[in-house]
């Protein structure tokens, strides 16, 4: 048996050892071979177990790699293997909430009043509601750029040169002369290197922050910052910490525990931003700008200042908060407007500070800054409106007094009305007031008081107010998104368009309106 | 005809444009007649002294008829390029147009024309994607190692020996640098190298033609250097799929007059006091022209996908997105809380196989049923060209009751008979969508977005979107170029009809009427609809023109589709689709390419991508047509690409391949092949 097993396999046999050489010698031909087999052999060193180990781990890495491409999603600890049958059912059981809710009562409320204003809006609009002629104390028109002939007359030649639309992203033959010629005139008027346009003053700022913010970096933040610095916050995935809202004491107290936190871990030095608002779209505070750039440079920060609301209406001219507190521009880094509210046309630009950084920075949100990438550019004629309204506030500083004459005015008639309290600097064009409580407390961060209740009562005064022919608005707020609630206001809007007297008449209204409404309360 | 490929440096001299002061008399003579009779002047005069290189006075006294008042319309430049300034043929006395040449073609060969809209007897093209030989992969690998390994060494080096170049990558005084060096290699290393093809400042129309500002650079690319100089381009690249980026015409003259009516702002946002009667009316405009309910309308497209997309979703609901999605639609998935699952490209396997697991299995952890799920996809995309399988998504939603938003930047206004976008070209009722999103940058020539759906959502997303409290309205000019644009296209009844037509008009028998077929008219505009001071003239208040412009657009798209593969290049993306990717591999190729394009004696502008924004192999050229282009621009278009490609080395497509004469020859037969 034995032998006849050996004879029959003897062809089987020798094929094998044919093929063997065949293979070595093949194996021996390709160049480097020699090294491979020179390491195998070393490795091997007679002991079968050790090439057991290492072709297990050579096949445990094969599998590894292969693994990876898979999502583990489907291999995780909570994951349940159903069958189809059951996925069927539980597909069929399935029941999802509606996309939206129908609007409560108040809401729906909310939204009827919303006033919608027949023909151009400035100073003195239509509304269509009632075809009457209100005073406006609600809408963004600081310098009184509205309906300017000037700027209609600069819109209507660009529209004949061209056209509106820009077809196209910056990066993609979107990006036109009259472009250029807007950044260029807003990086002079404020007296930085070079400025960016965006084409929404909203998507500025949280476009910005997260082109230069990346995860790992250190932000320093008021608390109280408007709801598009807090949107840029959130994407940046930055490490955030927060300081009392405009308390330069708190802000320097958190730089400097920043700071000791970081020599105690030994970390590496991290971009450190400090981020706020110069006049607080919130509640018309303004900040310290020289005592914060001290700050700024002492820690070495780098300062991104948001001016929607100063820049076009604070200092001599307009140039914003720089010009208000002499601080050159090049001492704050990114510097960001709104062409939409200073020079009532559209959008939003980031001025750079010093040839490094801004040069840098420049070029950094021209491919970083995600909606000035991904988005059309702006219209050339929004463009050209604001070079024209950049223009008219350099020529014109008198309006700018105009401006501060009638916040004084509105003010006065305000801080003398019962049952309100005002809020905001002085000198902020924007002015919000809410309702007095006993307390007198206004801290935010303690609500005592009733949100929907005060919310109900400042409609009324609103309402009141349009019916007796003054454009109020309540400053409106996203509830439960924002990151602090701030207690309700009501948001005027200060006008250098209407006259001393118009103003006083209008606070007038307001003023009454306001002891009407809180005397049916009572 | 253009010369063959002549390398020429872009033409520095001072300026190519001549002012026409004393022409200026002739300016205002607009009228047809006139026109017509200058553009067979100009004709004449090119055949009859084919090479003069300067143009004498009659060229310049017509060129200024024709743009009636702008100098910068038209170009006094060498005979050469009169094919961007006039038109081949000469109009003959019946033809009428009523555009400028060099913003919109003139084209009045009816043969030039098709309808975009779906054929249900054959399947829905997959999105299948033709492979290169592995020689250029190969390459291509080997190109990206080169830089990677060379621009890694010169910065190790560069940071050791050239201090000075490198300041705003190292820590300094205390701050750390803006820019890592490691976010910024790609930047540094690669875009910069071919910045002369990117952010190219341009001025006028962004029409069929395009004057781009020349440029140069003296320090690789660090900075650029204007010359001053002007030169006019055919221009492939501006989403103005309709055509309406215009200084001239309806619209425009609808601006005109809606500036000196309301200005240049509405000053506000929309719920504090920006809100403007012209608002009002755009929104019912849209809502009608989509076919939903209600609409809301926002100052920019980005900022739509961005700020309303968190008011739909929130914890405990689930966003699915296809891979491919726009930035937009992702910063506004990361601004709300939900969970988000990507799927592969538009296929549809994928997606159900992650339908299914995510409904079977909840939430993570908890398990528990998600709140809702959004499958967000794009009705077209923007870099490759492919339209969604819309068919079989909603047959999809039919059994996964997920809710379905569909992105139609780009493909509103740009397909389907009747350019209501995706579901016009698969002939679905657009509410058997939950959301529709659009802007109007692109087919409409204006600016800004929308979001359409039922009344109770955009109620709700007017008070809870981040736009409506916080971001500035839409502004009165751009507003009045969505409304004359878009009613152009849907063409307006006429007022004494309007209280006839208001019983079929309404909502419900609107999608009956879509229904029923493309040779019947869907919806029109009212005219109480618009603002009365609105005077929209008789060819665009009736459609007719619009139509043509949404079957020239067909033609086009499909002429450079077919051609491009005729030609035998690796295209991707639809027949129909505007958006036309031609893929170049190697990155070197890239800015090659769209120098030589730039360079021509006629000079195309083309946008190259690469990565990031692409896959690292497939870089690509991306044509965007437009129904401004004439036959014979397609035709200069293949004729170019037929000739860089032939020299860079292009052409790996399979199939049957045509020379550049057959093609152009047989473009009618071609565009109805498939």
């Amino acid at each position: 048996m034995d032998s006849s097993t050996s004879v029959a396999l003897e062809p089987v046999l020798s094929f094998l050892a044919f093929s063997l050489s065949k293979l070595e010698s093949g194996f021996y031909r390709i160049p480097g071979s020699a090294v491979v087999a020179r390491y195998v052999k070393s490795s091997h060193q007679n002991d079968p177990g050790r090439t057991i180990l290492e072709l297990i781990l050579v096949i445990f890495a094969i599998r590894t790699l292969l693994q990876s491409r898979t999502r583990t999603d489907r291999s995780g600890k909570h994951f349940i293997k159903f069958s189809e049958k059951e996925i069927d059912e539980l597909v069929d059981e399935w029941v999802p909430e509606p996309l939206a809710q129908p609007l409560s009562e108040w809401e729906q409320r909310d939204l009827s009043s919303v006033p919608v204003i027949s023909g151009p809006n400035g100073p003195k609009p239509k509304l269509l509601a009632t075809g009457k002629i209100v005073t406006n104390l609600a809408s963004f028109n600081f310098a009184g750029l509205a309906g300017n002939e000037k700027v209609k007359e600069r819109a209507l030649e660009t529209l004949q040169k061209y056209g509106l639309g820009s077809c196209g992203p910056p990066g993609f033959y979107g990006t036109i002369d009259v472009h250029l010629d807007l950044e260029r005139e807003i990086a002079e008027f404020l007296g930085t290197e070079a400025s960016i346009l965006y084409s929404q003053g909203f998507s500025t700022i949280s476009s910005v922050i997260p082109a230069f913010c990346k995860r790992g970096d250190i932000i320093v933040a008021d608390r109280s910052v408007n709801f598009a610095i807090q949107k840029g916050i959130l994407i940046s995935r930055s490490t955030v910490r927060w300081f009392d809202h405009n308390d330069l004491k708190s802000l320097e107290d958190t730089l400097i525990s920043v700071e000791k936190e970081r020599k105690k871990r030994k970390g590496p030095l991290t971009r450190r931003f400090i981020i706020t608002e110069g006049i607080f779209e919130r509640d018309g505070e303004m900040v310290d700008l020289p005592k914060l750039v001290e700050l700024k440079l002492k820690y070495k920060y780098r300062l991104i200042l948001d001016e929607s609301i100063s820049f076009g209406t604070m200092g001599r001219t307009g140039r914003g908060l720089t010009e208000l507190y002499n601080v050159p521009a090049s001492q704050i880094d990114m510097l960001v407007g709104s062409v939409a509210n200073g020079l009532c046309s559209a959008g939003g630009f980031c001025a750079g500070s010093s040839i490094v950084v801004d040069h840098q920075s420049c070029i950094k949100q021209r491919i970083n800054g995600t909606s000035f990438v991904f988005s059309a550019s702006m219209p050339a004629l929004l463009a050209t409106s604001g070079s024209e309204a950049i223009t008219f506030l350099r020529n014109n500083p008198s309006v700018l007094l105009n401006l501060q004459d009638n916040i004084r005015a509105i003010r006065a008639v305000l801080e003398k009305t019962e049952g309100i309290t005002l809020l905001g600097h002085r000198a902020s064009p924007i002015i919000h007031f809410c309702l007095r409580t006993q307390q007198q407390s206004l801290a935010v961060t303690q609500p005592t008081y009733d949100y929907e209740a005060e919310e109900r009562i400042l409609q009324d005064i609103v309402d009141d107010s349009i019916a007796n022919g003054v454009l109020l608005t309540r400053a409106k707020h996203l509830r439960g998104q924002e990151m602090v609630e701030s207690r309700p206001t009501i948001r005027i809007a200060a006008t250098a368009a209407l006259s001393r007297k118009e103003v006083e008449k209008a606070a007038g209204v307001v003023k009454a309106s306001v002891t009407r409404i809180l005397s049916k309360r009572r | 005809m253009p010369s063959p490929m002549a390398l020429n440096p872009p033409s520095r001299s001072p300026s190519i444009f001549k002012k026409k002061k004393s022409f200026s008399q002739l300016s205002s003579m607009a009228t047809a007649a006139s026109y017509l009779s200058a553009v067979h002047q100009a004709d004449t005069r090119a055949r009859s002294h084919d090479n003069s290189s300067v143009s004498s006075t009659p060229a310049l006294s017509l060129s200024s008829s024709v743009t009636a008042s702008s100098e910068d319309t038209i170009l006094n430049e060498d005979d050469e390029n009169n094919c961007l300034a006039y038109p081949f043929t000469p109009p003959t006395s019946e033809q009428v147009f009523t555009t400028v040449h060099t913003e919109f073609g003139h084209c009045a060969n009816e043969a030039y024309r098709c309808v975009s809209k779906h054929d249900y007897s054959k399947p829905v093209q997959e999105h299948n994607i033709e492979e290169p030989p592995y020689y250029i992969l190969l390459t291509t690998y080997i190109s990206y190692l080169i830089l990677l390994c060379f621009g890694h060494m010169r910065d190790f080096f560069g940071k050791r020996f050239t201090k000075s170049y490198f300041t705003h990558l190292m820590p300094h005084d205390g701050y750390a640098p803006l820019n890592s060096d490691f976010d910024s290699f790609y930047t540094r290393r690669l875009k910069r190298r071919m910045d002369d093809c990117f952010s190219q400042p341009v001025t006028g129309v962004a029409g069929r033609t395009i004057v781009i500002l020349d440029r140069y650079s003296t320090d690789n690319n660090h900075t650029q250097i204007f010359t001053g100089g002007k030169t006019r381009a055919l221009n492939i690249s501006s989403y103005n799929y309709l055509g309406f980026a215009q200084a001239r015409g309806g619209c425009a003259d609808a601006v005109e007059e809606s500036i000196r009516r309301y200005g240049v702002s509405t000053c506000g946002t929309r719920l504090e006091s920006g809100s403007s009667e012209l608002h009002a009316s755009a929104e019912a405009l849209v809502a009608r022209f989509v076919g939903m309910e209600d609409a809301l309308i926002s100052s920019m497209g980005f900022a739509t996908n961005s700020t309303f997309i968190p008011a739909l979703v929130g914890k405990g609901s689930l966003v699915i997105s296809d891979e491919l999605n726009h930035a937009s639609i992702r910063v506004g998935v990361r601004h709300s809380d939900a969970q988000v699952r990507m799927f592969k490209h538009n296929d549809m396997l994928s997606l159900e196989s992650l339908l299914r697991e995510v409904v079977s299995q909840g939430q993570p952890k908890t398990h528990r049923p998600w709140k809702k799920i959004l499958v967000i996809v794009e009705g077209l995309y923007s870099m490759e060209g492919t339209l969604v399988n819309l068919p079989r998504i909603v047959e999809l939603k039919q059994k996964y009751k997920f809710f379905l938003f569909v992105d139609e930047a780009h493909s509103i206004g740009a397909l389907g008979p009747h350019g209501r976008g995706v579901t016009d070209y698969f002939n679905i009722p657009p509410r058997s969508i939950d959301v529709l999103m659009g802007t109007f940058t692109k087919s409409f020539g204006a600016a800004g977005g929308y979001i359409a759906g039922p009344k109770i959502l955009i109620d709700a997303l007017r008070l809870h979107g981040h736009s409506g409290l916080y971001a500035e309205a839409m502004t009165p000019p751009v507003l009045t170029q969505v409304v004359s644009s878009m009613a152009s296209i849907m063409g307006v009844v006429p007022s004494s009809q309007s209280t006839k037509s208001a019983l079929t008009l309404s909502p419900a028998s609107s999608i009956v009427t879509l229904k029923d077929g493309a040779e019947e008219l869907p919806v029109m505009a009212p005219s109480s609809m618009l603002p009365t001071w609105m005077n929209l003239h008789p060819a665009l208040a009736d459609g007719s023109e619009a139509r043509m412009r949404i079957r020239r657009l067909a033609f086009n798209s499909r002429y450079l589709h077919q051609g491009l593969k005729k030609l035998g290049f690796i295209t991707y993306g639809h027949p129909f689709s505007p958006i036309v990717p031609l893929l170049i591999f190697n990155p070197g190729k890239m800015s090659m390419f769209s120098r030589m394009m730039r360079s021509r004696s006629t000079p195309i502008v083309v946008v190259v991508v690469a990565y990031p924004a692409t896959p690292l192999v497939t870089s690509r050229v991306r044509f965007c047509v437009s129904a401004s282009h004439t036959k014979e621009d397609i035709d200069m278009v293949l004729r170019a690409c037929d000739e860089v490609g032939g020299i860079l080395d292009l052409k790996h497509g399979v199939g049957e391949r045509w020379g550049i004469d057959e093609v152009c020859k047989r473009a009618v037969e071609l565009v109805h092949s498939v």
